[in-house]
């Protein structure tokens, strides 16, 4: 490790309502891979977006290369070396691998595109990274993994000095991730800087020199990689918060029947080959970081998104364990399932229109006397729903734009029990609801197990998931990692699992 | 002026209808002092008026459907044409009875909204796309089949048919002010008190939360432009009731007369809200205003200049008051 290049140093940014950076501190040297690791949320990618002149900071400093600096915006931070290769790759399919890298900032031969210059160009950045890819190949018939290799050439041509990697490894396979971190150990070697962000465990012991770990929008510590443990890695990153009352055993009983069982579900890229079970009057977490493949294992059950294989059962009314076919969500409301999405704006509520209009949504035939809908009985339904679930409005008409976070979820939660769904999924149940509100969804949800419906809830907040799960699914990348009772459950084996990619 | 806001009838039949139902008065009054020969002619221009308020009100009608699912039907006013003109050449060329002419040039209207809505529903082709071939190949159709001859409806006068002038007036009495108002009234029912409406109204405002209810969005999407063709059809029959005459390759400006009128009336170009009596008060002003311009001595140029203008007002008026609201 050389020199340091880079200095942050009581980076503090906040948004309205949202402490998002409380002063976190990054050093990073030239000729280092450094780490930035942290939960969802913890405050990895704000910073990086401090840092590359994206958001402004309240406070702190910013020394690069010994000089006070910041910038305004991403060009300014590349003019000056520091380049972020993202996640999602921003490349345009039909233009060529050269057109892509210089894109924006052609070479030209009086008015016109220098196409041989451009071409002469990638050709010596690939020759840099040690690289085989055709300058004039279009992009869209790479594979992902080249993708992101000419991601980096083009990072690395505007003559970068600090190169951020955001998830870089998300989407590669196992050979592509070999080459990416050759490339790494090249970039090393040339004395560049290097931040690294990842979720994986095992890629961080690899490939980086330090870890930098974040927590709650603040700095926890930074360690030398080779000197410590995971589990060192881990207690950072989870710490030892006090969480209000966790479960300490499952309210569900042992032999309590299968309402939902999933057998070897495929659905794209996000879901391979998840199994599990549901009992009656279960709650069970879904845990796991960003990108995990929750909401996606969730979406493919109740066939709001297509899947390719995989078993779905359903207790019939004879309390047996039916398939069933899932093809949209028609089928799966049918089959009694109620799914609560994260995004309730986009996917639960009609925010333009009323409560009793939300409520009956799902089930309005059970309102309707042939074409017509019995408004006065739909009304009484309607208000039935608002006393039992302790809805804030002043009346049924309410439109439900008017209505905070918590109530329209629990509209949603209203639509779904007019309905009598026996199986929700509540993906981020109190996602954008207040602390108050929090604890009445999550007391409504217990009452909804307790009375036989059956759940499964998608949560992100380790606090949320230890508290309300009798039994906890954990997945990364895709797969389910593992599954813990309750009773063995902490928040160290919980990202144990959450980090471990299983290929 | 808040005060007024809340009052419960002014609330029941919404601020922004009032506020047109006086432009509709006031408009009026205009005409008549400032129009020479106006007032003078009676009843002449309000007849006239009448006459337009039909075939437009319930293209306008049809159209509300469609936009207030955030889609869009360009192909109304030529699809009308189509219709009354393949049912005139039925009656004028292969002496068909009548009311199987009437009732063909429904059906066409009907199997352009099937097949509109079927495109936009079931193959997410943009309704943009779709109702523009659709526009072409009514046009196109219809000059085909009529070989390019302009077709009569029969008069009054006509010994056999002259009852069919009946559906608009009966010694003076406004008749077809009598259907149109009815077949506004089931519109408004459909709307709000169907479960087609509820769906409609619903997925325009929030398709994804609705499918992801477990509706079958593309179905009551459909459904929207069914109503609108059939609406259509009965459209054509209201325009040679009044105009006797039509002739291939027209009926693009009613589009926009059309769409003019529904969004006036406050039904919005995103979807999800609608509003049948204003889609009628906004058809009156329309069609008024175009008497008055013709009144003037001023020609269809103007006219088309004076729709154009008022389309960008109603759907600007839109766009801002809901930027306001967000």
């Amino acid at each position: 490790m050389g020199e340091v290049i880079l200095t942050m140093k009581g980076i503090d940014k906040s948004f309205p309502g949202v402490h998002a950076l409380d002063h976190v501190d990054l050093e990073v040297r030239a000729g280092e891979v450094h780490a930035l690791m942290g939960e969802n949320g913890a405050g990895k990618s704000t910073l990086m977006k401090v840092l590359t002149g994206i958001y402004k900071k309240d406070s702190g400093t910013i020394t690069y290369f010994g000089k006070e600096v910041e910038f305004h915006n991403t060009r300014e931070a590349q003019d000056a070396g520091v380049v972020i290769v993202h996640q999602e790759l921003n490349m345009v399919g039909d233009l060529t691998v050269a057109q892509n890298i210089f894109i924006g900032r052609e070479p030209k031969k009086g008015i016109r595109i220098d196409d041989k210059k451009m071409i002469e160009d990638s050709k010596k950045l690939f020759e840099r990274l040690k690289i085989d890819i055709n300058p004039r190949e279009k992009m869209k018939n790479l594979t992902v993994g080249k993708q992101q290799m000419c991601e980096i050439a083009k990072a690395i041509s505007h003559d970068c000095k600090l190169i951020i990697f955001d998830e870089p490894s998300a989407a590669l396979t196992e050979k592509e991730i070999d080459d990416l971190f050759k490339i790494i150990r090249d970039l090393r070697a040339q004395n560049m800087g290097i931040i690294y962000i990842s979720h994986r465990m095992d890629e961080i012991k690899v490939i980086t020199d330090r870890v930098t770990v974040m927590r709650d929008g603040g700095y926890v510590g930074t360690l030398i990689t080779k000197d410590s443990t995971k589990e060192d890695i881990i207690n950072m990153m989870v710490g030892r918060v006090i969480y209000e009352d966790p479960k300490t055993h499952s309210m569900c009983p042992p032999d309590a029947p299968v309402v939902l069982k999933v057998e070897h579900l495929n659905a794209g890229h996000m879901v391979q080959d998840v199994s599990f079970e549901l009992h009656k009057g279960e709650i069970l977490g879904f845990s796991g970081l960003m990108g995990a493949g929750r909401t996606e294992t969730a979406r493919a059950i109740f066939g709001a998104d297509p899947k390719q294989s995989g078993k779905i059962s359903i207790m019939g009314k004879d309390g047996q364990l039916h398939e069933v076919t899932i093809n949209n969500p028609q089928d799966a409301v049918k089959a009694g399932i109620g799914y609560l999405s994260e995004d309730r704006r986009r996917f639960g509520v009609v925010v333009q229109k009323s409560i009793i209009e939300n409520s009956t949504l799902a089930c309005l035939d059970d309102f309707a006397n042939g074409p017509f809908i019995n408004k006065a009985k739909e009304k009484k339904e309607t208000e039935r729903l608002i006393k039992e679930l302790a809805t804030k409005t002043p009346s049924a008409d309410q439109l439900v734009m008017n209505l905070s976070g918590g109530n329209q979820q629990k509209v949603v939660i209203a639509k779904w029990l007019i309905r009598n769904s026996d199986i929700l999924i509540f993906d981020e149940p109190t996602r954008g609801i207040d602390v108050g509100a929090k604890n009445e969804i999550y007391k409504l949800m217990n009452k909804l197990a307790s009375e036989g419906k059956s759940i499964i809830m998608i949560s992100s907040e380790m606090t949320e998931i230890l508290r309300m799960s009798d039994r906890i699914v954990v997945m990364c990348e895709g797969k389910k990692t593992g599954e813990i009772r309750i009773e063995e459950a902490t928040q160290e084996n919980i990202m144990d699992k959450a980090t471990r990619n299983i290929n | 002026m808040e005060k007024i806001k809340q009052n419960p009838i002014v609330k029941k039949i919404g601020f922004n209808r009032i506020i047109l139902i006086c432009v509709l008065i006031l408009m009026y009054v205009a005409f008549c002092v400032g129009i020479k020969g106006f007032a003078a002619a009676g009843t002449k221009h309000l007849l006239n008026t009448m006459n337009y308020v039909y075939f437009l009100g319930f293209l306008s009608l049809g159209v509300t459907f469609v936009i207030a699912t955030g889609g869009i039907d360009f192909s109304i006013g030529p699809v009308m044409f189509c219709c009354a003109l393949v049912g005139g050449y039925c009656l004028n060329s292969y002496k068909m009875p009548l009311v199987a002419d009437i009732i063909i040039a429904i059906v066409i209207g009907l199997v352009f909204g099937i097949f509109n809505g079927y495109m936009v529903a079931y193959q997410k082709v943009p309704a943009f796309i779709i109702s523009m071939a659709s526009m072409n190949i009514a046009k196109g159709a219809a000059a085909v089949f009529t070989k390019t001859q302009s077709q009569s409806w029969p008069l009054s006068t006509d010994p056999v048919n002259g009852w069919f002038r009946n559906i608009i007036s009966v010694n003076g009495f406004p008749v077809g002010l009598v259907i149109f108002a009815i077949a506004a009234v089931i519109c408004g029912i459909i709307l709000y008190n169907t479960k087609m409406g509820r769906y409609i109204l619903c997925l325009g405002s929030n398709r994804e939360a609705v499918r992801l209810s477990g509706v079958n969005t593309k179905k009551w999407e459909m459904s929207a432009y069914v109503m609108c063709g059939l609406l259509t059809g009965i459209a054509a029959i209201f325009f040679v009731a009044a105009y006797t005459t039509v002739q291939p390759g027209y009926g693009d400006q009613y589009n926009n007369e059309a769409i003019a009128g529904c969004v006036m009336g406050g039904t919005s170009m995103v979807g999800g809200l609608a509003s049948i009596l204003g889609t009628v008060i906004g058809v009156f002003i329309i069609s008024l205003l175009q008497e008055g311009i013709l009144a003037l001595g001023l020609g269809k140029d103007i006219q088309l200049i004076v729709t154009g203008i008022i389309v960008i007002v109603a759907v600007y008026a839109d766009v801002t008051a809901r930027r306001r609201k967000n």
